[in-house]
């Protein structure tokens, strides 16, 4: 039986490491809020962006001499795959998902003949393919901290994947990141950044039709082809940007969740302890009354 | 007199948003004047000065962006920048003193900024279109 002393010392380790989890919860409470508000003040530019695309992209697709972002290599044999993680740990299995959910996609992609590299951002995914698959590594991002680097990160995230696309080196690109749904619910999501996704975009446009089916035709200045050479380099940063701040507040939310679970047993394993401690000392008052009162009798 | 919708907006947040008289804005091949009414338009930005003006056309703000795309229609104009700035923030010793450090890297990422701070220079000094 552990001695009192021992259950005291426990009680207290417990609540140590209490206070610390629901401190954590509440600074990441409070990095959630910033994030989303990041979030949401950098929706307005990729939505309009989005909009430009895709009435540019529908008159584009007809016409001749559209540049590789839009239409692909042609080929289908190189993928580069960029998950998309948190630089810090404890935030439930927010890391982990994304983690297992980029080694399905790489075995799968490897068992259909497809070359894959990978472009892990943030350090938990890197440190986990650093072991596992570490062949595939072309290159990575740490410490990204979107929110306070802001967009300039994207910029240089998206400046190495196309250099890398311009010199041939993958045909497509897949990201792999957690979707901010809601504060306590991520989804893992896939999403094509390389070429662009234009089945998506085509749903945006008939949605658009609806909404204005008068849709006159645009002046383009200087020309469509400029403007689109301009706009497709600008889209693929603007979605790593838009991935990023997702992929932040979805982090803050997960570590919220995570801690407010561990406070809560924390709360749960004092109070058992706690239980715990009061019986033993209670048997061993009452085992000390047994010795006194047996010694009584016996004399 | 009729009013346009214009939106400012850069990567990380919406600057401006409100009913103006008049837009200016720097387009690849030459500035751009929007007024209600434009016809629809879409335009490469190079880096320079976007002017809004009210009613009495009267200058209301100016920002520096450096590139970027404006979408116009006859109701509304939005302008996406790459990066910006409001006029009265930038300072000119401070970026003339950016432009000497920029000078002794010899990097394309250099030669980019400061081909943006001489922009930003030349849209100081520049007092076209202040009073229309």
């Amino acid at each position: 039986m552990p001695s009192l002393k021992d259950i005291k010392t426990q009680i207290n380790s417990v609540g140590s490491t209490k206070k610390i989890t629901s401190a954590m919860k509440m600074v990441a409470a409070s990095k959630l809020r910033r994030s989303q508000e990041k979030a949401e003040a950098a929706r307005p530019y990729s939505s309009r962006l989005e909009e430009m695309l895709s009435s540019l992209a529908t008159s584009a697709s007809s016409g001749e001499g559209i540049i590789k972002l839009l239409t692909g290599t042609g080929e289908d044999q190189n993928y580069i795959v960029v998950p998309v993680s948190a630089d810090r740990g404890l935030c439930g299995g927010f890391n982990s998902s994304i983690n297992r959910e980029t080694f399905k996609l790489v075995k799968k992609l490897e068992s259909e003949n497809k070359k894959v590299q990978l472009l892990p951002i943030g350090k938990k995914s890197r440190d986990f393919f650093l072991r596992t698959l570490k062949e595939n590594i072309t290159d990575s991002f740490v410490d990204t901290n979107v929110s306070s680097a802001g967009y300039n990160i994207a910029l240089e995230i998206s400046a190495k994947l196309q250099s890398l696309y311009f010199e041939g080196k993958f045909d497509k690109c897949i990201l792999v990141y957690n979707k901010f749904k809601s504060a306590i619910s991520q989804e893992v999501t896939q999403q094509q950044l390389i070429p662009l996704d234009i089945s998506k975009n085509n749903k945006e446009d008939k949605s658009n039709e609806t909404e204005n089916s008068d849709k006159a035709i645009y002046t383009y200045e200087p020309d469509e082809e400029t403007i689109l050479q301009d706009l497709l380099p600008k889209n693929v940063s603007i979605q790593i940007f838009k991935v990023l701040l997702e992929s932040d507040a979805g982090e803050q939310g997960a570590r919220m969740a995570a801690m407010d679970n561990a406070t809560r047993n924390a709360g749960e394993m004092i109070d058992s302890l706690t239980l715990k401690y009061n019986r033993t000392r209670q048997a061993f008052i009452t085992k000390e009354l047994i010795e006194i009162i047996s010694g009584a009798e016996s004399i | 007199m009729a009013k346009i919708s214009f939106d400012l907006v850069s990567p990380e947040n919406l600057i401006f948003n409100d009913e103006v008289g008049m837009i200016i804005v720097p387009g690849k091949d030459g500035d751009i004047g929007v007024l209600p009414g434009h016809s629809k338009l879409i335009s490469s930005l190079r880096s320079g000065r976007v002017m809004i003006y009210g009613e009495n056309k009267d200058l209301l703000k100016s920002f520096f962006v450096s590139g970027g795309f404006a979408e116009v229609n006859p109701e509304k104009c939005i302008v996406l920048g790459e990066t910006v700035e409001e006029m009265n923030s930038l300072d000119k010793n401070l970026i003339e003193k950016e432009i000497q450090e920029l000078q002794n890297k010899d990097t394309d990422e250099s030669k980019k900024q400061i081909l943006i701070a001489n922009a930003k220079i030349e849209a100081l000094n520049a007092s076209f279109y202040e009073k229309i």
